[in-house]
């Protein structure tokens, strides 16, 4: 029963299927044979991976040290009560022995972890000039106002780098001894400190400013050191390609953590005799206490871990992926026995039809 | 704030905006035909059914349940998390980059679950949403933008780091499914347990379809649409003789057409009529079912 009019209208609209609804489409309807084998499907496919992932985390070998200080757990204590209410604290040391049964699988990665450090805290997390560190000459000395109260030094010098997260930089350092044989010496075991950063972070969105004769200490000449830093910027290391803005340490520090609880890679073990892992025996890691923590109640730790395909460890996304794979099975059936019960009515109707 | 600035901006004006459009313009839950053949259809707008304080509701409700998911599935994951090289990947920008895509899939997943008439324009609007935000996701993410405006474009790299581990992905799938299986379970649960009557002739329409050659078994559904065109225009005289006389009716069906009898002529107003029609209906399909 369609309306056609016999002359047109001036204001009738046009009979296309555009504007008639008339377009050839696909209708979908969400019936049984879509629906139950989409969810076992897809529950059976969770389930899997979520095994997958399961085995897969608690494969990775970890072993953690928490060297905060805290009175009784470890011969740091030292180091923290020495460091208490002075900024910046004293250089102190200490060391940590541990003692590997079997080979640790390699290669390693070392870690050090922060805990209840709020790096995503607003205030902090945009307390940084990115043009500065991206090596632009006219942002060098003319840090953005966010940057404040680390813009200016007191002496009224633009600080470079600006901002709280570069700042709060961490500055402990830790070096791994490897004992041959009981009672015998300790050699030091490489560590490649290079790569730790993102690639994209390293080669382009942290630049050093352009060279003043060939010198990076001038090319920073004007600015100022962040108050907590015991060198400027430009001293950071020895090495050409790791010092300024571009030191691996610094520039993954400033890649700022979503999580109160967060690990950064400190190093990489896979030189020399150690390229297979960490073999068994005895080992002492010498800790440089810089970082005062525990004024906030935060903790550190250093971390020995190996990395699998998904990464590192960490039960969770197995986990969930098994209880929604198990929801959808549970649903499926639940859908399942629906139709099935109500079957009867719908053959019903179509029977009348 | 959890999400880059720039994707706010967007959000609204780009990655979302289309797909809704393209809904609103060319949705059909039936063809026009049936539209006329069934006017009861247009009842469920005339009394509100269909968005009420009670819809909202549940909507609101919908809205929470999925930013849950979204926030706390990587949450969760994200907690020490190491990339595939052992580099970090926890950090803040990544964590907006996964919650982000995981956003815009889930929201356009559940745009196509809620369209029922896939023209061509509507296939564009919605995969091209998607296409859209990756493609500005990976422009505002790279070098050349970066060198540009330093300090607008901050995440440089991301898109490309983040994106390309495996277990961000995994993320994303297991947020995507985790906010929309339980819409598909309910809605599929509704359908069977409590079909509106546009439900019960869009699967009507499937089966005539699907059975077009036996159009030879067709008296039943003539009878039908009698039926119900008997009562859509009470105001003029319509088949009420016709239907009362018995001559197009199966003599084992007696009370349906009584009840038609009762409704022709009691008429007190237009809407009173539909309303009682519409009813008589609803309860003469619920007839039919006990009767068989």
């Amino acid at each position: 029963m369609t309306w056609s009019a016999t002359a047109r209208g001036a204001q009738q609209p046009d009979n296309t299927a555009f504007t008639q609804q008339r377009l050839p489409a696909w209708q979908p309807l969400l019936s049984a044979s879509i629906a139950l084998p989409l969810f076992f499907c897809a529950g059976l496919a969770f389930i899997g991976l979520g095994l997958g992932l399961y085995y897969s985390s608690n494969g990775i070998k970890e072993l953690e040290f928490d060297y905060t200080g805290y009175p009784g757990t470890s011969n740091c204590t030292v180091c923290a009560e020495a460091g208490q209410g002075r900024a910046p604290p004293p250089r102190c040391s200490c060391a940590w022995y541990f003692t590997l049964p079997e080979l640790f699988q390699g290669p390693v990665y070392l870690y050090y972890e922060l805990t209840n450090y709020y790096q995503n805290n607003r205030r902090y997390g945009v307390s940084r000039d990115d043009s500065q560190l991206s090596g632009m000459a006219s942002a060098l000395r003319h840090p953005v106002n966010e940057c404040a109260p680390y813009q200016f030094s007191s002496a009224g010098l633009p600080i470079a780098p600006c901002g709280a997260i570069a700042n709060s930089l961490f500055n402990d350092s830790f070096s791994l001894w490897h004992q041959r044989g009981p009672g015998g010496s300790y050699v030091e075991v490489p560590l490649d400190r290079t790569g730790i950063a993102w690639w994209t972070d390293y080669h382009v969105k942290f630049r050093n400013p352009p060279l003043v004769n060939g010198s990076l200490a001038l090319a920073f000449r004007g600015t100022a050191p962040p108050p907590n830093w015991h060198r400027p910027v430009y001293a950071l290391s020895p090495d050409i390609n790791n010092t300024g803005f571009i030191n691996q340490d610094f520039v993954v520090w400033m890649r700022t953590a979503a999580l109160p609880t967060f690990r950064k890679l400190y190093a990489r073990i896979r030189q020399g005799n150690y390229t297979a892992g960490l073999p068994r025996g005895s080992y002492r890691v010498d800790i440089t206490y810089n970082y005062p923590v525990r004024a906030f109640g935060g903790q550190k730790r250093i971390i020995f871990s190996s990395i699998s395909w998904m990464g590192g460890k960490n039960p969770f996304l197995g986990i969930a992926y098994l209880v929604v794979g198990s929801l959808c099975i549970l649903m499926g059936f639940v859908m399942l026995v629906v139709y099935i019960r109500f079957q009867d009515q719908h053959d019903e109707d179509e029977d009348e039809e | 704030t959890v999400y880059d600035q720039w994707f706010i901006t967007l959000f609204n004006i780009i990655y979302t905006s289309l797909p809704v459009l393209a809904m609103g313009i060319f949705d059909q839950d039936v063809n026009a035909q049936s539209g006329m053949d069934y006017p009861q259809l247009y009842e469920p707008g005339q009394l509100n059914l269909l968005f009420n304080k009670r819809e909202f509701f549940i909507c609101m409700l919908h809205g929470i349940y999925t930013s849950l998911v979204l926030f706390f599935i990587p949450y969760g994951a994200f907690y020490n998390l190491a990339g595939e090289d052992g580099g970090h990947i926890d950090d803040y920008q990544s964590f907006a980059v996964t919650i982000a895509t995981s956003l815009i899939i889930v929201v356009s997943v559940q745009i196509a679950l809620d369209t029922s008439y896939w023209t061509v324009i509507n296939h564009v609007f919605i995969w091209g949403s998607i296409a859209i935000y990756f493609s500005i996701l990976f422009t505002m993410h790279s070098n050349g933008i970066f060198g540009i405006f330093p300090r607008q474009f901050p995440f440089v790299g991301n898109a490309r780091h983040s994106l390309t581990q495996k277990c961000i992905w995994l993320i994303i799938l297991l947020t995507t499914v985790a906010s929309v299986m339980p819409v598909v379970a309910v809605r599929f649960l509704k359908v069977d347990l409590f079909p509106t009557l546009s439900d019960q002739i869009r699967q009507r329409q499937k089966a005539q379809k699907k059975s077009r050659p036996l159009r030879s078994r067709r008296p039943q559904t003539r009878r039908s649409s009698s039926r119900r065109s008997g009562y859509a225009f009470a105001h003029q005289e319509g088949y009420g003789e016709l239907i009362t006389s018995g001559k197009n009716m199966r003599a084992k069906n007696p009370p349906p057409t009584s009840g038609l009898e009762k409704t022709v002529y009691n008429s007190t107003g237009w809407i009173e009529n539909l309303c009682k029609k519409t009813t008589d209906t609803m309860s003469n399909f619920s007839q039919d079912k006990t009767v068989k």
